[in-house]
């Protein structure tokens, strides 16, 4: 098997104090940096140069009327190695990378104007420096988008079928069949990765946490909400309407969510943040309202982020090279969480882990999430000189 | 909801992170010789020399505090007196085996090496988040920040082989009559503590090692320290109970003392020949009932302790480091027989071999369940034996009248490795070759 890797990426590794000083000879003393590169909406640059390969810091000064994405990329394919998201104007911004033998250009995208590129700038010699990332154009993440909106949209009827049985299997009045039916239906909502409300207020309503207004409170809906009364004591009669309730909410969402456009940055930040939401509230037991299952849950969050990662792949294998490793993190998690699976079909409570299993645990989870980090930058969408 | 998309098997690992040794000789730039009094000697006093007072208390409020060489035979984090910032961090290892602990401990290495010398961290990319907290601003200072590392008993059982060269007195840490010792605030795998000018650079740190390290170990406890500066200039620390702590140590500029009392020597003793310049480290968690303490006369509270609280001096003596005439009060009658002072040190020829280089901090954090202050001292000690030193010393002061105003309820031993010799040295290389 391949070793776990601690360290996140190559290009992580720190610079020592000869990259201090390279900036400081760079910016030169005395306030107004020697080395300030022109641009507005009509010239991107006039020319500029750097004194060889290294660390360079190089200021944007951004003279146009508006505001602009500075980008500094590679002409031959137009991979990004560096860029300034929104540089007002008036504004002068640094741009310091280690520049590397080879061409580089300006990129200037004003708004309200077409890409700009400036003149192209030769670095001599045959030193590697800073890599540059192809960038993802939101023409790469539409029809991702929509793909992923689709199997949502599949998974949330399958949840909805779930949550019609389990609201008969309450009404019927069998606990053990009620408890079953619970744990399936939410599970598969778990599995939709609904972190930072995905599902706008439905989430609320659907997989809301006691928190804001206590256990007793009627205001209180939901997975959560069934899961407290099942597991202490409360009859099912009383508990009939909140299931009803329940699933009337999910269907609401089957509705609800084809009206809906995912925000294309949201696929790479979604593959994080659904186990950084597992981390927060699964794993340190805050979600257990007495079932015991957050364990299940957490490895339904990991099924959500690898259905992210299987469709930004073909994106990300290019441009991550540290993706094999964050597959193997996941994998590693994934059997640690498996194995404390009950044979009756129900999960070890995180209380009642031991001390080592659950620092196992934690400890990949960090490594996983250590591992997804980078892929929300890589797979932002970017304006190219070609699309805009 | 599964996903129909195929998904690549986990590759092989990368090479092993070689690209840690491959960037270890770049690192460590942004050393400023100075302050390296005992350099010579392979270690180094965190602070600026002591001439100018000022000077330093400025080097220390701004930040300034120079490198402090992290290469070296021993550990550079044990002999300087106890710095402004403090961490103590216990782990389990959650390495699934011995390649992946060596990695740890190379990966730890190189992230003290960088974080000792300081530099900057590499610009914000679009490829990922960034690689440095930003805690300490664009560039990272050194601030004399130290990095001690040491190993704990547990991490000697079966799961990475290492039990046949378990240091010889390295054992859980003893529950002595007057502790209540908390468990989940006990022992370790592995101990870690930063030390520092400021406590941005201590968190600095700590982050920055914990997110480089997240499958490898799993936090168990940590607690956070100060040490005041002395008051009035000139004199020694206090700690929260108001009294100076830490007056009588082993001279660190004596490479006899610092041999016998400090430096485990397996050329000496029965030790694994890997221990060669290390030392053992024991920590207690003290919480101090200071409310209650605050409610005792002066008479009664210096009895106890044996000195002056004002000044420091033995209650026998007139100045701070006069050594308390014990054999001229054999019956206690200046300096009871059970004070804490006479007690941990009774400064008889028999005593003698039994002394620690302790470096206490001070806690604060936070109220207990009636409201009162949980604070307290983080008392650190190392030496060569731990049942011939601090075993012994603690075992005097069974039942002092102190006990009373005080609770150990957490802590541990461990061994402080060897110090790592140069850029292509790890730390505990000779623990797992």
């Amino acid at each position: 098997m391949g070793t776990r890797r601690l360290r996140v990426a190559a290009q992580f590794a720190a610079v020592g104090a000869a990259l201090a000083a390279s900036l400081t000879a760079c910016s030169s003393g005395g306030g107004q940096p020697s080395n300030v590169i022109t641009v507005s909406s009509a010239q991107c640059g006039g020319g500029w140069s750097v004194p060889g390969p290294g660390w360079h810091t190089i200021q944007i000064s951004n003279q146009g009327t508006g505001g602009a994405e500075i980008d500094l990329v590679d002409p031959a394919n137009g991979a990004v190695y560096a860029e300034i998201e929104n540089t007002g104007p008036g504004t002068v911004n640094p741009i310091d990378i280690d520049f590397g033998s080879g061409k580089y250009a300006l990129l200037c995208l004003f708004s309200d104007y077409g890409p700009l590129q400036g003149p192209v700038v030769t670095v001599a010699g045959h030193a590697a420096g800073t890599p540059a990332v192809l960038p993802i154009t939101y023409n790469q993440l539409i029809p991702l988008a929509k793909t992923y909106a689709g199997q949502e949209e599949t998974a949330i009827k399958v949840m909805a079928s779930e949550t019609a049985t389990l609201a008969a299997a309450v009404r019927s009045g069998s606990l053990t069949t009620a408890r079953r039916d619970w744990l399936t239906a939410h599970l598969q909502y778990e599995s939709l990765g609904d972190a930072y409300d995905a599902f706008g207020n439905f989430d609320t309503e659907i997989d809301g946490r006691a928190d804001p207004v206590g256990v007793t409170s009627p205001q209180w809906t939901g997975f959560f909400r069934l899961e407290y009364g099942l597991w202490h004591g409360q009859s099912l009669a009383s508990l009939a309407p909140v299931a009803s309730t329940l699933n009337r909410y999910v269907d609401q969402l089957v509705t609800w969510w084809p009206t809906q456009e995912v925000p294309l940055a949201d696929l790479g930040r979604r593959a994080h943040e659904v186990i950084e939401n597992a981390l927060e509230f699964q794993l340190t037991g805050h979600d257990d309202y007495g079932s015991g299952t957050t364990l299940a849950s957490t490895l339904a969050a990991i099924t959500a982020s690898r259905v992210l990662l299987g469709l930004l792949h073909p994106l990300l294998a290019p441009r991550y090279p540290e993706l094999p490793a964050v597959y193997s993190a996941l994998s590693l998690l994934q059997s640690l969480l498996e194995k404390e699976r009950l044979a009756n079909g129900w999960w070890v409570p995180v209380s009642a882990l031991p001390s080592a299993t659950r620092q196992a645990i934690d400890a990949a989870c960090g490594q996983v999430l250590q591992e997804l980090a980078p892929i929300a930058s890589i797979t932002e969408p970017r304006n190219t000189a070609n699309e805009f | 909801m599964s996903s129909d998309t195929p998904e690549p098997t986990a590759a092989p690992g990368p090479a092993r992170r070689s690209f840690l040794r491959g960037m270890a000789g770049g690192v460590a730039g942004g050393v400023i010789a100075g302050g390296a009094a005992g350099a010579a000697a392979g270690y180094a006093y965190r602070g600026a020399p002591a001439d100018p007072a000022a000077a330093a208390n400025a080097a220390v409020a701004g930040g300034r505090l120079p490198a402090v060489p992290f290469h070296g035979k021993y550990q550079a984090g044990i002999l300087p007196e106890s710095s402004r910032a403090t961490a103590v961090v216990s782990f389990e290892a959650t390495a699934a085996n011995r390649a992946e602990l060596t990695d740890l401990f190379q990966t730890v290495t190189d992230r003290a090496r960088f974080l000792t010398a300081g530099g900057t961290p590499p610009p914000v990319g679009i490829d990922g988040p960034p690689s440095d907290s930003g805690v300490l601003g664009p560039t990272v200072v050194p601030d004399g920040l130290t990095v001690t590392f040491g190993v704990g008993s547990t991490l000697f059982d079966d799961r990475y082989g290492l039990a046949a060269v378990r240091p010889v007195h390295l054992t859980p840490m003893t529950s002595f009559p007057n502790d209540d010792l908390d468990p989940a605030q006990c022992g370790g795998d592995l101990i870690l503590q930063l030390s520092a000018g400021n406590a941005d650079t201590v968190i600095h740190a700590l982050r920055d090692i914990a997110k480089n390290t997240r499958g490898g170990m799993q936090i168990n406890w940590r607690i956070d320290g100060f040490a005041s500066p002395a008051r009035p200039a000139g004199t020694v620390p206090r700690n929260l109970m108001g009294f100076m702590d830490g007056i009588a140590n082993p001279s660190v500029t004596s490479a006899p003392q610092l041999d016998s009392l400090v430096w485990v020597d397996p050329s000496t003793s029965r030790e694994p020949s890997w221990t060669a310049g290390g030392s053992y480290l024991v920590v207690r968690l003290i919480r101090m009932f200071v409310e209650f303490w605050d409610r005792v006369d002066i008479e009664e509270q210096e009895t106890m302790i044996g000195r002056r609280r004002a000044t420091g001096f033995p209650l026998d003596a007139d100045s701070l480091y006069a050594t308390p005439d014990y054999a001229n009060d054999p019956t206690g009658d200046v300096i009871p027989l059970t004070a804490h002072m006479r007690l941990a040190n009774p400064r008889t020829p028999q005593s003698a071999s039994s002394q620690i280089l302790r470096r206490a901090y001070n806690y604060d954090r936070g109220i207990d369940q009636v409201g009162d202050l949980d604070m307290g001292l983080i008392f650190t000690c190392f030496q060569q034996d731990i049942g011939r030193q601090f075993a012994t010393v603690q075992t005097r002061l069974i039942g002092e009248p102190l006990i009373d105003y005080i609770s150990p309820f957490g802590g541990g031993y461990f061994l402080a490795l060897p110090g790592v010799s140069g850029p292509s040295d790890y730390y505990g290389r000779a623990l797992l070759a």
